[in-house]
């Protein structure tokens, strides 16, 4: 009887085990990874279509803010005192450049074809520090600085590989086709001038909010339905495991506020 | 009831053999061979998962690549692209100069090699969603290296802003240099162009040219793209000119507002193929300014060709031992010109990796001496290359500590009888001791006199002798001058002679890269000699000796005669 229990513990502790490492190899926790669907997003006229509003704020102690230190082209770059952008948190604790988006929706409106994707480089600084592009878009990078900078877009694991141009002062405007591949949020650094850093998110669809510096994020023309409402923070992490699943009806107005920490 | 558990578990372990199984075979089919080798060869290093972390990557810098991101730094490929197959097979068989990475070509066939290439693809997807090949950089238009083609390229290194990183001297220590690092956060520094056997894919012309065009993927090295697009070489290069005039005419202005347009119209032409919206009229000038760019290329790899000699120097032992050089006058100062008259002697470094703390990720390649001497004393020039000059001890957040540079130049106490009588032990001494002079960054002008039995076992000299001293740091290299008695009274003192040949060896610390007490870089025991001044008594003796052997050879004829007569 005894071999018996110990065979039925050995199968079971073998079994917990081979799902422990099934499950480690798949659910690898990915602090810059945005949840989309598998599905290729199919674009459609949105008729009274909701929205989903709110705020987004920082909780804990706030750190100090970080001067950054400026050891490069003074004349062009050290003008005005730069900050430490990866976490900007407001008056009544609003964190700003937090990513708020829909992660499973399929169909919807098409991006905003006006809409400028552009990351500025004035003073040595990035403008602005987060923004999205739609997969598939160049991105435009400005140099209003009579110094020459590099555009270097991290790669990563399941982003695919980096691209790393060199923009010289004589190039005021440059086209930055992403690498292939390219999906979710990534780095952006000039290595010439290590303290400019900004992130990009290459999004397939168009339901993505950057909240600004009240905290402050719109997803409008959403079509009727329910959806599972995700963030993202380069220092708070995301939700991807506990989405919040919000219900949009037709012309409606929803209000969801979140609440980061720093994830350690 | 217990019989039913069994049977209920074995149920459940067989259905998620099932899935696992099943889990299992969806995985690519992987080269059998292939995968024997990597984890034979390979997964030390690189991890039995491609993911760089194998058993010994934690003290590697650079660190092992990370099979699984796609981010590979030498390729023949544009930016954003993965490699070719030949690509990695290449880095394989060659192996990577300046870091850990060896070369495979005399431990494994070509065949396992190709078979090492086949599996670490299979770490990361995006090989497989390539249906085509990538894009491989053209290599057309080369223009032969010449004098001329590098006094183009120096143009252009300036016009592309090489300097930012790799200095003016080429040196890697241009200003950015201090905060580079690569993607996963390690410090990462711009290669030193004038010692290119260090270059991680090769010195070659060819090799040189892909890393300029296609970028280094994971590190600071953009890939590049014209800095005057749409200029002609000399209009590229009034451009320049223009630009860095505090006022010009109101012609000048003209020309350069003309220029400037003509450049700002080609890099709208190159957004519109970036874009894929170009038309035929415009594609043919992209055409034309890419030939113009190529062109540009091929000078500025030319002028990082001659940065370098044309190979690595032979160290300096035997014949390539460091000779110092009789002079009757006083002995040259550090900047005086008599110096470039000498062919420096190279002495290699390596990381020192015997005592903790350990260096295993050297930044110092070598140390290069010349030296003269005169009947009473001896200067020594020691040059070695430092990417930063670093004074005193700093703490950085983001890069840690560094520490003050400074270098020591080892000597016997005693100088062994013969070349094959043993030396003191290599690092500083044991049983025997090693006379010593150090120097260090915040104190330029004086060099210390030490007496050590070992590295950690190092004593300032009590009496102190009259060693003049004087160092300089300029783009990313110090020279450092010593001048010294031949003789001195003190017995823990080195004595120099002519003719005697003297072992000397080297310890270098980078500051910047973390060296400080035995964490440093160091050469083992080499040798110089006062080279002999040529004797003017050749001029007499073998004429007399010829004059004897004559007179002898006359005698010793007459001697026969009268004996025969």
């Amino acid at each position: 009887m005894k071999t018996k229990m110990l065979i039925c513990f050995a199968l079971l502790i073998a079994c917990g085990f081979g799902l422990f490492v099934f499950a480690d190899d798949h659910e690898e926790e990915e602090m810059n990874k945005l949840v989309f669907s598998k599905e290729t997003y199919k674009t459609m006229k949105v008729n009274n279509g909701g929205k989903i509003s709110g705020v987004v704020k920082f909780e804990g102690e706030v750190p100090e803010k970080k001067k950054l230190a400026i050891n490069k082209d003074p004349a062009v770059c050290g003008v005005v005192d730069k900050f430490d952008e990866s976490l900007v948190v407001g008056e009544n604790m609003a964190l700003k450049n937090t990513i708020v988006y829909l992660m499973d929706i399929t169909q919807g409106k098409d991006f905003d074809k006006d809409a400028k994707v552009e990351l500025d480089q004035k003073e040595c600084r990035f403008n602005p520090h987060v923004q999205i592009i739609p997969v598939g878009t160049a991105l435009t990078v400005l140099n209003n600085d009579k110094a020459t900078h590099n555009v270097h877009i991290f790669g990563t694991k399941k982003n695919g590989t980096s691209i790393n141009k060199q923009q010289t002062r004589n190039r005021k405007r440059m086209k930055l086709a992403a690498a292939k591949g390219a999906e979710g949020p990534v780095e952006v650094k000039c290595d010439i001038h290590g303290w400019m850093k900004a992130w990009v998110a290459y999004v397939p669809h168009p339901y993505f909010a950057v909240t600004n510096e009240k905290g402050e994020f719109t997803l409008e023309d959403v079509p009727p339905g329910e959806y599972k409402l995700g963030y993202w923070h380069e220092t708070c992490g995301n939700n991807n495991k506990e989405p919040v699943v919000v219900t949009v009806a037709a012309g409606g107005e929803l209000k969801q506020d979140f609440t980061l920490k720093i994830k350690k | 009831m217990r019989t039913s558990i069994f049977v209920l578990s074995i149920i459940i372990f067989l259905l998620f053999s099932v899935i696992f199984i099943s889990y299992a075979q969806e995985a690519p089919e992987v080269s059998e061979r292939g995968k024997e080798v990597y984890e034979e060869s390979c997964a030390h290093c690189h991890g039995v998962e491609g993911r760089g972390d194998g058993s010994a990557a934690k003290n590697l810098l650079p660190q092992p690549r990370d099979f699984t991101g796609g981010i590979y730094k030498i390729r023949s490929t544009a930016s954003g692209e993965l490699p070719t197959d030949k690509d990695l097979f290449d880095i394989i068989s060659k192996g990577m100069p300046g870091s850990s990475m060896p070369e495979w070509e005399s431990a494994l066939s070509a065949d396992d090699r190709w078979e090492v290439v086949s599996y670490i693809k299979t770490f990361y997807e995006g090989f497989k969603e390539n249906e085509s090949p990538p894009k491989e950089i053209s290599l057309d238009g080369k223009i032969p290296y010449s004098e001329e083609s590098v006094e183009i390229g120096k143009f252009f290194y300036t016009q592309f802003a090489c300097f930012e990183c790799h200095g003016n001297a080429g040196r890697g220590d241009g200003t950015s240099a201090p905060t580079l690092q690569d993607e996963w956060g390690f410090k990462s520094w711009p290669a030193n162009l004038t010692e290119n056997w260090n270059f991680r894919g090769g010195s070659s012309t060819e090799d040189i040219y892909k890393r300029f065009i296609g970028g280094i993927a994971g590190s600071a090295m953009p890939m590049f793209e014209d800095a005057s697009f749409g200029l002609t070489i000399e209009e590229a290069q009034r451009y320049g000119q223009l630009e860095n005039k505090v006022e010009m005419t109101d012609t000048e202005d003209e020309e350069f507002n003309t220029l400037d347009e003509k450049m700002g119209n080609a890099y709208d032409i190159l957004d519109m193929m970036t874009e894929g919206l170009a038309n035929e009229e415009q594609k043919q000038k992209h055409a034309e300014a890419m030939k113009i760019f190529q062109e540009k290329s091929w000078h500025i790899t030319n002028y990082v060709k001659s940065l370098a000699p044309e190979k690595r120097p032979e160290p300096a032992i035997g014949k390539n031992a460091l000779r110092s050089q009789y002079t009757v006058d006083t002995l040259p100062t550090i900047d005086d010109a008599a110096w470039g008259t000498l062919e420096a002697s190279y002495f290699p470094l390596v990381g020192q990796i015997i005592v903790e703390p350990r260096q295993f990720n050297p930044t110092i390649d070598s140390v290069n001496v010349k030296s003269f001497y005169n009947d009473t004393e001896v200067a020594f020039l020691f040059i070695w290359d430092d990417r930063t000059n670093n004074t005193e001890e700093q703490e950085n957040e983001d890069f840690g500590k560094t520490y003050e540079d400074a270098i020591a130049i080892q000597f016997p106490v005693k100088i062994p009888q013969d070349p094959t009588a043993p030396k003191p032990y290599f690092l500083w001494g044991g049983k025997k001791a090693v006379y010593l002079w150090q120097w260090k960054a915040s104190a330029v002008n004086s060099v210390t006199e030490l007496t050590a039995k070992g590295i950690t076992n190092a004593e300032v000299q009590e009496v102190q002798g009259d060693i003049q001293a004087e160092g300089k740091y300029t783009d990313g290299q110090y020279r450092l001058w010593v001048k010294r008695a031949l003789k001195t009274d003190d017995k823990k003192d080195l004595q120099i002679e002519p003719g005697v040949f003297v072992p000397i060896a080297f310890s270098v610390w980078d500051g910047a890269n973390g060296d400080i007490d035995t964490k440093r870089v160091i050469s083992s025991w080499y040798s110089f000699v006062l080279e002999p001044v040529p004797s003017s008594r050749r001029f007499i003796y073998p004429p007399i000796v010829a004059l004897l052997s004559l007179g002898i050879l006359v005698g010793l004829r007459g001697f026969v005669y009268r004996r025969n007569s």
